[in-house]
């Protein structure tokens, strides 16, 4: 057995194993339960209510609410207000981003915490920039996919902390992706360990695909539009500094990505899309995003 | 940013970014709306509104667009402005392009700085190639063209004395190794001005740039904005003939090609974009 396969089997071992699994957040599950429910079922005090359990989420809520990432124009002061202001699927998607992230341990050895918050929340807006852009479904689908394409990085951080953060200096230290250092020194990737968790939390079958398959979208099935619009937008952020915390050192042709080819298949409209437009629009994004998190994060 | 940004600001930023090919992003249309202010001011204009008709319906609209221009891309021009397309150069596309000429016996690099302007570009790349003489450029030589259609900008350049604006990004390192103090300024000194060339040449001079041959990297950083679509097509074009095979095309900080050319490839490089000939591969040829 190498060292990569017995460090797979290591990581299926300890995932069976429960007690060391991140559970959903308490608060989240039954929100989001909730939350699926037909629109006109939703009462704006139940939600209000369900989100106040957990002051940190709520207040982390807040923040995200009037943040001019979400559009926001005038000043939300309560969490009512923010949930009438951005509506129920909005703050679906933010209770998941906050609930989520929440989850990640604190190492700053490696990949440092706040770093990865920007880096998904990044790669969330650049998803539903680029859904709303090619007219590609429903761009806060586009939004959640996104934020939770590397629940793996999670998933390996807690499992895995010493492996993790040896894989993540291979990366940083041969300015490689991490899923190729994670590779060569783990086995899997965060693709494969996102998969055993969003399996086992019974997430949607197409966040299940982007987790799964955001580094080789031509291996979906059902969703591969989607997948491979996570995979561009990804790869946007990583080379555009909204990264793991390192430099790539490495070109990109978004249009030579597997993921492109596949997407076009979807949006006649990305054929003619402005790519060096989305890439300078990212500018204002950075900043948004570093204050965003960093205020998130002192919440 | 506070709140949505100003709807004739966006137009402003559209107009620019469709007739120049410049960009700027939301977190920059306060810097945008000052440049438009002082041409605002200038004209007696008193509302964006009426700023934007003066860009977009007015007769004079062209002239006013190279007024705005040349607001936006005053003091644009310093030494070592880009620094992740530097990098970029240097860490990624420097070794590629060595890669491509391995087999070539003669082992040369060109670079040409296409509107250099005072100078700074092309001695900023000197310097560069200075700093890997011993390590990726051993046994290569290097020869850096610098054109400018203004000959009072390439007399500054070959004069190459520099006030603290221009200096402000030059490390330590940099300011003791390849200058020489002038009173309160700076002058490049002899080892970084060697191998250079600075003429002149208009860009829209066809004849002329058809002998600008065998390229590996051409920067041309905030000039093609002021050309019209036609012109800048025409001098884009000459740019691909010019280029080597495996050769880069480098434009300014949020300047684009889109619209104007097809045969150029737009490529992610840390922090900056840049410009490669390469072959039409079929989409998804490749995978992550």
């Amino acid at each position: 057995m190498t060292a990569a396969t017995a460090t797979k089997q290591a990581l299926l071992q300890r995932l069976d194993g429960l007690h060391q699994i991140p559970t959903i957040p308490a608060v989240l599950a039954p929100l989001l339960r909730y939350l699926q429910q037909p629109v006109e079922q939703l009462d704006v005090q139940k939600v209000t209510d369900l989100l106040s359990q957990d002051k940190s989420l709520a207040a982390q809520c807040l923040q995200m609410a009037n943040s001019p990432l979400f559009g926001r124009a005038q000043n939300v002061q309560s969490l009512r207000g923010a949930v009438v202001s951005l509506g129920f699927h909005h703050v679906s998607d933010i209770a998941m981003s906050c609930g989520v992230l929440n989850m990640l341990p604190s190492d700053k050895a490696s990949l440092d915490p706040v770093v990865f918050w920007e880096h998904s929340l990044g790669c969330a807006l650049v998803s539903r920039q680029i859904a709303r852009k090619i007219n590609f479904g429903d761009p806060g689908k586009a939004y959640l996919a996104g934020l939770l394409h590397d629940l793996g990085i999670i998933v390996n951080l807690w499992v895995l902390p010493k492996e993790f953060r040896a894989a993540w200096e291979m990366g940083k230290g041969e300015g490689i992706p991490l899923h190729e250092a994670e590779q060569k020194s783990m086995g899997f990737t965060h693709c494969d360990s996102g998969r055993l968790l969003g399996e086992r939390w019974a997430l949607a079958p197409e966040l299940i695909e982007v987790i799964s398959y955001h580094h080789a979208p031509e291996k979906s099935a059902e969703h591969t539009g989607l997948v491979a619009l996570v995979q561009l937008a990804d790869l946007l952020c990583r080379m555009s500094g909204l990264n793991y915390g390192y430099v790539e050192e490495r070109q990109v042709n978004l249009a030579e990505e597997s993921g492109f080819g596949l997407l076009a298949q979807h949006s006649t409209a990305l054929k003619d899309f402005d790519w060096a437009r989305l890439t300078f629009e990212l500018d204002s994004y950075m900043d948004e995003v570093h204050s965003l998190v960093r205020a998130i994060y002192r919440t | 940013m506070d709140g949505p940004p100003e709807p004739e600001l966006v137009r402003i930023r559209d107009v620019i970014y469709q007739t120049a090919g410049i960009f700027h992003p939301d977190n920059k249309l306060r810097l945008l709306q000052d440049r438009c202010g002082r041409r605002m001011k200038e004209l007696k204009v008193q509302t964006l509104r009426e700023y934007s008709e003066c860009l977009t319906i007015r007769p004079t609209r062209q002239a006013e667009l190279i007024a705005l221009l040349n607001e936006i891309t005053i003091g644009e021009t310093s030494f070592f402005r880009n620094q992740p397309q530097l990098d970029a150069l240097r860490r990624i596309v420097i070794p590629k392009i060595l890669e491509a000429k391995s087999n070539l016996p003669l082992r040369r690099l060109r670079i040409w700085s296409a509107g250099c302007s005072t100078g700074e570009e092309p001695y900023t790349l000197r310097m560069l190639m200075l700093e890997e003489l011993n390590v990726q450029l051993k046994d290569w030589s290097t020869e850096i063209l610098a054109t400018d259609l203004n000959e009072r900008s390439l007399a500054h350049a070959e004069e190459a004395v520099y006030g603290s604006y221009s200096t402000r990004n030059l490390t330590p390192s940099y300011r003791n190794k390849y200058f020489i103090p002038q009173g309160d300024k700076l002058q490049v000194n002899a080892l970084a001005r060697s191998n250079i060339s600075f003429s002149r040449l208009n860009l829209s001079d066809d004849s002329r740039m058809t002998f600008m041959k065998s390229m590996d990297a051409i920067f041309c950083c905030n000039v093609l904005i002021y050309f019209d679509l036609a012109s800048k097509r025409r001098v884009i074009q000459h740019f691909f003939n010019n280029l080597l095979p495996h050769g880069y095309l480098f434009l300014g900080h949020s300047e684009s090609l889109f619209g104007v050319n097809d045969d150029f490839r737009l490529v992610h490089l840390p922090g900056a974009t840049a410009y490669v000939k390469g072959e039409r591969t079929p989409a998804g040829g490749k995978s992550l």
